[in-house]
């Protein structure tokens, strides 16, 4: 009504352009959104643009094993830009791959974690009761225990696999959505809105999931972002320790962890660009949740 | 003003002499550094009873406090002992002369009594994760003949008990019936005739060793012993390289380029008595579950099962690549059980030439001519560089159409899985405490048969009856030098029939600070005793 009221010569702004407006405020946070968006691209598009398919033995050479970056291989076809590891992967390939299982590992779970957990803490706030008490209740069960100490056990009993990791992921990230989707789903349900809804003999799944659950999505969005680092820094965790994915396909943490050892011998590049891409993804995530987190909540709004 | 003089100069006075006591405790300190040697091994020992496990990490720190009647010197060759010589006087009786005048470190005199105590004893320790029984299992009977005189009746002829009593370190009978492996742990019943008292021990920490005067060997060089445990690579040679510790076991593989270029750290190395090994599973007669056809068919046999398969597999394997590449040459490739230079080596048996199109050939000729899908399983954690071993082969095998997949598990799974069998192609490593082809012979190859303990360990349930009967046959010889050739006949029958796809024997390697020297030791044990000073 106050938009109709003041609208003048001035076209009206739809809610999209004036987010995007908001985040491009930060110049950081267009960098790292950029950033995202390019290991997004390489990620997905990796088996055409890597030289090497570095998951399958055959291709490797361990007669090309730590080689410096910039070193020709045995054959003399290609040249290895960032080195070898110990097998003779080569490291750029490595990294892509490497940055494919981090990235579909980190949104994957995170998307998943987000789906279940908001699902049950908007169950939670809009019935109450009893499956209130119990879904919460879990939840501060699931958040007292270390993150990296459940995955831990999770894996110890699965088993390795990308798929477990994602699992295990899932399993110690839900109870976050939960409660942030439950406390924003608090304050929403005493709105007119709902109340309209409720008048209208609207059923409850559509009151629920219509007219609750996107006006909670903001802050889910954000938790959402740093959810996303947050799994992606586990899964290299996990893989670091030896946990996570299997040793001929390995991830960012892995490959961080098979040059960890090479560290004292002057071989740093095994681990070096691994570490500098994981740090760069993180850091990106970061910012752009960062920034989300800005605009999108309104007691920031200047 | 004069009082202020006066103190100044009682200060300058006081501060001079605790400079003077500062320089005096340094210097007295200095002197009994000297005498001190910290060591730090990197496992650590599972108890301080020297019969409650047979364990390479126990042993080590058991060959400090205690002694057995026959040792192994470096190359793990008999020498005496608390026996001072041994010999059969039929087929079934050993006859042991023990060495007169010898102390426990509580100071009562060694005689035969301990001996029989001891024997007696190592069947009945409770709760042994891995029991020494297997060593006096031959021991029918034990009859003192006076104090240093002892006799072993056995079954039947059994040349191998000189080298089976080398793991059984001596206790004295004073302990009393049944003494507690608590008992050793607490220090109250840890009392040998080895080179060194043990002061006090943390399990996992350290423990502190003091020079028993009394010892009969040759007096080592170093009054005291730090016994430390480090278990990470990495901070066992940062130890090292900070100073923190003078002598380090198990240099990383990793780091041994390195380090040997630096000048204030010295490297000791010998080829060991660890071979490192593939087993092909031959309990299937159909496929195993985790081998399938080139386009993941299923296969109507065991591929393994056929020769030709076999030595295709081993004919992939380009050993010099693993031991240059992967293992960064502390390792030698073999084709066989043992080093060059050991009793029962065998020297025509080379290491199978690395040559995959022959390699094509044989599968063709097996009929596999596009190969066949396999799994490679090994640990990760267990062995030096297990798990990068495993993917090298994957690749080498991938090469000949084997398309490999390569499985990596942490010990325990791993071991469990691989006692149920379940697994079609993997790597395990054996050390052979005895120096000897028996060892292996008996433990890894010859046919599993639980009601004789032979075949034990045999886990690709390799199964030969000639080479059993064989193997069984050499067991017989009483003389040494015809034992020996039995013993390389059964090893050339079984390498050429590849039960086992041997990869290379590891080489152990210690670092020390600079100035130090170790006798390097075939078993891996490490010792203070062989650590001295270089001499000018």
């Amino acid at each position: 009504m106050s938009a109709t009221a003041s609208a003048g010569p001035v076209k009206e702004e739809t809610p999209f352009r004036r987010f995007a407006r908001e985040f491009a405020e930060s110049k950081l946070a267009v960098a790292g959104l950029v950033v995202v968006l390019v290991i997004a691209a390489l990620a997905i598009f990796a088996p055409f643009i890597t030289p090497q398919d570095p998951y399958d033995l055959a291709q490797l050479d361990i007669m090309d094993g730590r080689l410096a970056p910039g070193a020709l291989n045995g054959a003399g076809t290609m040249h290895y830009w960032l080195g070898t590891d110990d097998q003779g992967r080569d490291m750029l390939s490595g990294i892509i791959y490497g940055l494919r299982i981090s990235l579909s590992v980190g949104a994957g779970s995170a998307l998943i974690a987000g789906i279940i957990g908001s699902a049950l803490g908007l169950i939670a706030a809009y019935v109450g009761g009893k499956i209130e008490t119990l879904i919460m209740r879990l939840v501060d069960l699931q958040l007292s225990f270390p993150a990296i100490l459940v995955a831990l056990m999770i894996l110890a009993f699965l088993g390795k696999g990308v798929m477990n990791v994602m699992l295990a992921l899932v399993i110690v990230e839900w109870a976050r959505y939960a409660r942030t989707a439950r406390s924003a789903a608090l304050v929403e349900r005493r709105r007119e809105y709902i109340e309209a809804a409720e008048c209208l003999a609207l059923p409850r799944w559509r009151v629920l999931f219509r007219h609750l659950l996107p006006n909670c999505l903001p802050p889910l969005i954000v938790i959402g972002t740093i959810q996303v680092a947050r799994a992606i820094t586990l899964e290299a965790t996990l893989s670091f320790l030896g946990l996570g994915v299997p040793i001929t396909e390995p991830s960012l943490g892995l490959l961080i962890a098979n040059g960890y050892q090479y560290m004292l011998s002057g071989k740093y590049w095994i681990s070096f660009y691994p570490g500098i891409a994981l740090l760069v993804t993180i850091v990106a995530i970061n910012l752009v949740g960062d920034q989300l987190r800005d605009v999108l909540n309104p007691r920031l709004k200047r | 003003m004069q009082f202020s003089f006066r103190a100044a100069l009682r200060g300058t006075v006081l501060t001079g002499a605790l400079a003077l006591a500062a320089l005096g405790l340094t210097a007295l300190s200095q002197g009994a550094r000297a005498q001190t040697l910290t060591l730090a091994v990197s496992a650590s020992p599972t108890s301080v009873d020297p019969h409650y496990h047979t364990f390479g990490p126990n042993e080590s720190l058991d060959d400090h406090i205690f002694t057995p009647l026959v040792k192994m010197d470096e190359k793990s060759r008999p020498v005496p002992g608390l026996a001072e010589s041994w010999k059969m006087l039929d087929d079934n009786t050993w006859e042991f002369k023990l060495r007169p005048g010898v102390k426990f470190h509580n100071g009562a005199d060694f005689t035969a009594e301990d001996v029989v105590y001891t024997i007696n004893r190592v069947p009945t320790v409770a709760n042994s994760p891995g029991s020494f029984k297997i060593y006096t299992k031959a021991v029918a009977g034990m009859e003192i003949v006076d104090p240093h005189t002892i006799r072993f009746k056995t079954n039947g002829i059994y040349p191998l008990l000189p080298i089976d009593l080398s793991q059984i370190y001596i206790i004295p009978h004073g302990l009393g019936p049944n003494p507690l492996t608590e008992d050793f742990n607490s220090l109250k019943d840890a009392i040998g005739t080895g080179p060194y008292k043990i002061v006090s021990y943390q399990n996992g920490n350290k423990a502190e060793l003091e020079r028993f005067d009394g010892y009969y060997g040759t007096k080592p060089h170093w009054q005291h012993v730090t016994y430390r445990m480090i278990p990470n690579d990495g901070a066992r040679t940062s130890a090292l390289l900070a100073g923190d510790v003078d002598f380090i076991e198990n240099v990383p593989t990793t780091d041994v380029a390195t380090l040997s270029k630096n000048p204030k750290v010295a490297l000791s190395e010998t080829t060991s008595l660890r071979f490192v090994y593939l087993w092909l599973n031959r309990s299937h007669q159909d496929a195993p579950p985790d081998v399938s056809g080139p386009n993941g068919e299923k296969l109507d046999k065991n591929p393994y099962n056929d020769l030709r398969v076999r030595q295709a597999l081993s004919m992939a394997i380009n050993r010099d690549a693993i031991v240059s590449r992967v293992m960064e040459n502390l390792a030698i490739p073999t084709g066989q059980f043992l080093a060059p230079g050991s009793y029962s080596y065998v020297p025509d048996l080379p290491p199978a030439k690395y040559d995959p199109a022959q390699a094509k050939k044989l599968l063709a000729a097996a009929g596999y001519p596009h190969g066949f899908r396999a799994t490679l399983t090994g640990p990760n954690d267990r062995y030096v560089n297990d798990g990068k071993i495993i993917q090298a082969i994957g690749q080498m095998w991938s090469r000949i159409g084997v398309q490999t997949t390569v499985n990596a598990l942490t010990w325990p799974t791993f071991i469990g899985r691989a006692n149920k069998l379940e697994f079609s192609s993997f790597l395990l490593a054996w050390g052979i405490s005895s120096g000897e082809a028996s060892n292996p012979l008996r433990s890894l190859i010859h046919t599993y048969d639980k009601s004789i303990g032979w075949g034990a360990v045999n886990r690709g349930r390799y199964h030969n009856p000639e080479l059993d009967a064989m193997i069984a046959g050499a067991m017989k010889i009483g003389d040494d030098a015809k034992r020996e050739k039995a013993l390389q006949d059964a090893t050339r029958i079984a390498m050429n029939d590849v039960a086992i796809i041997p990869l290379h024997i590891q080489k152990n390697v210690w670092g020390m600070k600079a100035g130090l020297t170790y006798v390097a030791r075939a078993d891996e044990a490490t010792q203070a005793m062989g650590v001295t000073p270089v001499k000018k």
